[in-house]
């Protein structure tokens, strides 16, 4: 993306998103339009040897910046261990992998989940029926319910979701419209995360990539996510 | 030999009195979906682990009913059974009311009910669910034509209905299994075979249920019912049990024997206690080889309604189990790894059935039960007899 599209989605993302949700998501569904757009391909890379058992982080900025309602989890720190007699346990912060080929986008009988030019894979919250079809197909348990309405409105810029829709992860969309890192990316004390174009080989998600240690969860299920880990 | 179909009364205490309860019984289930719908979805036993619950298993139970009783209807019409012409139009009826129900019963699941005309809007081409919501509303109207074309004694057009309306039903039914059968990822669900052994235990349940149907209302309403009619239903329930058993050993046997799916194989059948239990309880022991053996050594009426009424509960096991133990089971998202987190991840789900759903369900029921009424009451749709 040159300066001046940057420049240009920028401008218009601040000036809609000043009138709420629904105008926001418009100004993506334009974004969707430009050629600036389609140019790029979001993707994450998250060092797990970076990653501290019980540090919540993470997770706290995501809640945070999402307005996520409570028991949902958009990100989520897991611990795996092998089944091994004394191994050792890590923890794997897990998220929406904004899968190329996303399943959940595929099942959604009314397209409230789409993937923009960019690669990120979104719900239109004022489209989606609830119909959960996309929780039962998603192999990652990326997606949550909003099974009850919450009063509680952490970040006031943030959409506020109603009860009965689906919620996930969006890779921050309206802070990457910006030109900002995802919440979760910039408040890592210890750097794990790192977030850019996949499209671009000077990028260093890019590049950690290209070393080929980067591994991806069950790439075999064939949804291609574009979240991958390193030092599992 | 010509049928004549007559309308009930439905001038009696009786028909009041039913009416009323079924009344009573609707507007509380309607009630418990306002809750849901005003509330959120938190009143129900869903969770993030198990976001399809009771609604969705009387979905597909409801879808599988109708499906059944069409395919019966169509006997006389399109496979030249004239002996079973007698109930053809209740069935179609019942049929087209069936699905009125699955589709309230989904609807009123939805997260956001009101936006279900969405679901007409936008088509997604990709989506299994986005076509079942056109089979459904076509299936209906076929119905619809289906019994006007009987009404008017139209037969050639009755029999062209009626084989479409076989093709629908079986169309509709598949795309439902699709619905769970089309989902990788989880173990439980993904299967070729599951599309065809929905149409089975569509096919058995709708016997079971139409026999029942039939026996009740005819007696109620003093009405003469030919025994043979309801031995040859019996005759051709016994074989649709076995077809369904048939399906339920090809795929757990598959399944268990490649080591991908042993696992989950062997949760569902042997380690997943209550599942188990409904496994082979509810849906192997009383739901298909008691009435099996029932419909062999007794040839009674009364016998053949109590083995359909145990295999119309079997087929509500066997869609509970289609259901909920695909999705309680965690994805393998690190095969060979244990894992936690503080979303479940890793962990078995648990799924129990609210008080709300339940009075939902019956609330369903209770309008399905109340159109049924009706209808006989407004049109002409049982033949005429006296006892
Ligand atoms: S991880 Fe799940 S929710 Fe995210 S894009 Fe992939 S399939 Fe969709
Ligand atoms: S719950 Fe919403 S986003 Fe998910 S498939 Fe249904 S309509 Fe689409």
């Amino acid at each position: 993306m040159d300066r001046r599209t940057f420049l240009k989605i920028g401008a218009g993302v601040v000036a809609t998103t000043a009138m709420g949700p629904l105008p926001q998501l418009v100004s993506c569904l334009q974004a969707k339009e430009t050629k600036a757009c389609a140019k790029n391909k979001w993707g994450m890379v998250i060092d797990v040897a970076k990653c501290v058992e019980g540090c919540t982080v993470c997770m706290d900025a995501c809640r945070k910046e999402n307005n996520v309602s409570a028991g949902n989890y958009w990100i989520r720190l897991a611990t795996i261990k092998p089944k091994v007699p004394n191994a050792k346990s890590q923890p794997i912060p897990l998220l929406c992998n904004q899968c190329d080929d996303p399943f959940c986008v595929k099942v959604c009988l009314v397209k409230a989940s789409f993937k923009r030019q960019d690669g990120i894979v979104l719900i239109d919250e004022h489209r989606c029926i609830g119909c959960r079809y996309c929780m039962i197909v998603c192999p990652y348990k990326s997606r949550s319910f909003v099974f009850k309405h919450y009063e509680e409105i952490t970040n006031p810029d943030s959409p506020k979701r109603q009860h009965g829709v689906v919620e996930k992860c969006d890779f921050c969309v309206s802070r990457i419209d910006k030109g900002l890192m995802p919440a979760c990316v910039e408040a890592c004390p210890n750097k794990a995360m790192s977030f850019g174009n996949l499209n671009d080989p000077n990028s260093e998600v890019a590049k950690l990539v290209a070393t080929g240690k980067a591994q991806r969860i069950r790439p075999d299920l064939g949804s291609k996510p574009k979240v991958y880990y390193l030092g599992l | 030999m010509k049928t004549y179909f007559t309308k009930i009364e439905g001038k009696s205490n009786g028909f009041y009195i039913l009416l009323g309860i079924l009344g009573v019984l609707a507007m509380a289930g309607l009630y418990s979906s306002y809750l849901m719908f005003t509330k959120g979805h938190y009143l129900t036993g869903m969770n993030n682990q198990v976001p399809w619950g009771l609604p969705i298993i009387i979905t597909i139970y409801f879808i599988g009913l109708s499906a059944g009783s069409l395919v019966l209807s169509s006997l006389s019409s399109v496979f030249g059974k004239t002996e079973y012409k007698g109930f053809s139009r209740i069935a179609v009826y019942l049929a087209a009311l069936l699905l009125v129900g699955a589709l309230l019963s989904l609807g009123l699941d939805l997260g956001r009910p009101e936006r279900i005309m969405l679901a007409f809007f936008y088509l997604n081409p990709q989506s299994i669910f986005s076509w079942n919501g056109f089979l459904y509303s076509s299936y209906i109207l076929i119905c619809v034509v289906y019994l006007w074309a009987m009404f008017k004694e139209k037969d050639k057009l009755v029999k062209a209905i009626g084989t479409l309306a076989v093709i629908w039903a079986i169309g509709v039914h598949s795309g439902t299994g699709g619905i769970f059968g089309f989902t990788s990822g989880r173990e439980l669900y993904h299967s070729p075979l599951t599309p065809p052994s929905f149409v089975a235990a569509a096919l058995s349940s709708g016997t079971g249920l139409t026999i029942i149907l039939l026996v009740l209302t005819f007696k109620v309403t003093r009405r003469f019912l030919d025994p043979q009619l309801i031995f040859g239903l019996s005759r051709l329930l016994i074989a649709f049990i076995l077809v369904v058993l048939y399906f339920l050993a090809v795929e757990n046997l598959t399944r268990i024997y490649s080591p991908a799916s042993y696992e989950a194989t062997h949760f569902l059948l042997f380690s997943g206690n209550v599942y188990c239990l409904v496994f082979w309880v509810g849906l192997i022991f009383i739901g298909s080889i008691v009435p099996a053996i029932i419909l062999f050594i007794k040839k009674s009426i009364g016998w053949i309604v109590f083995s359909s009424a145990l295999v119309v509960f079997g087929v509500l096991c066997e869609r509970f189990i289609i259901v909920i133990p695909g999705q309680v089971l965690p994805s393998e998202l690190f095969p060979g790894y244990e894992v936690s987190s503080p979303f479940m991840d890793g962990a078995m789900g648990s799924y129990i059935i609210s008080p709300l759903e339940i009075i939902q369900a019956v609330g369903v029921l209770a309008i399905i039960g109340i159109l049924y009424i009706l209808g006989l009451k407004f049109f002409a749709f049982l033949p005429e007899g006296k006892k």
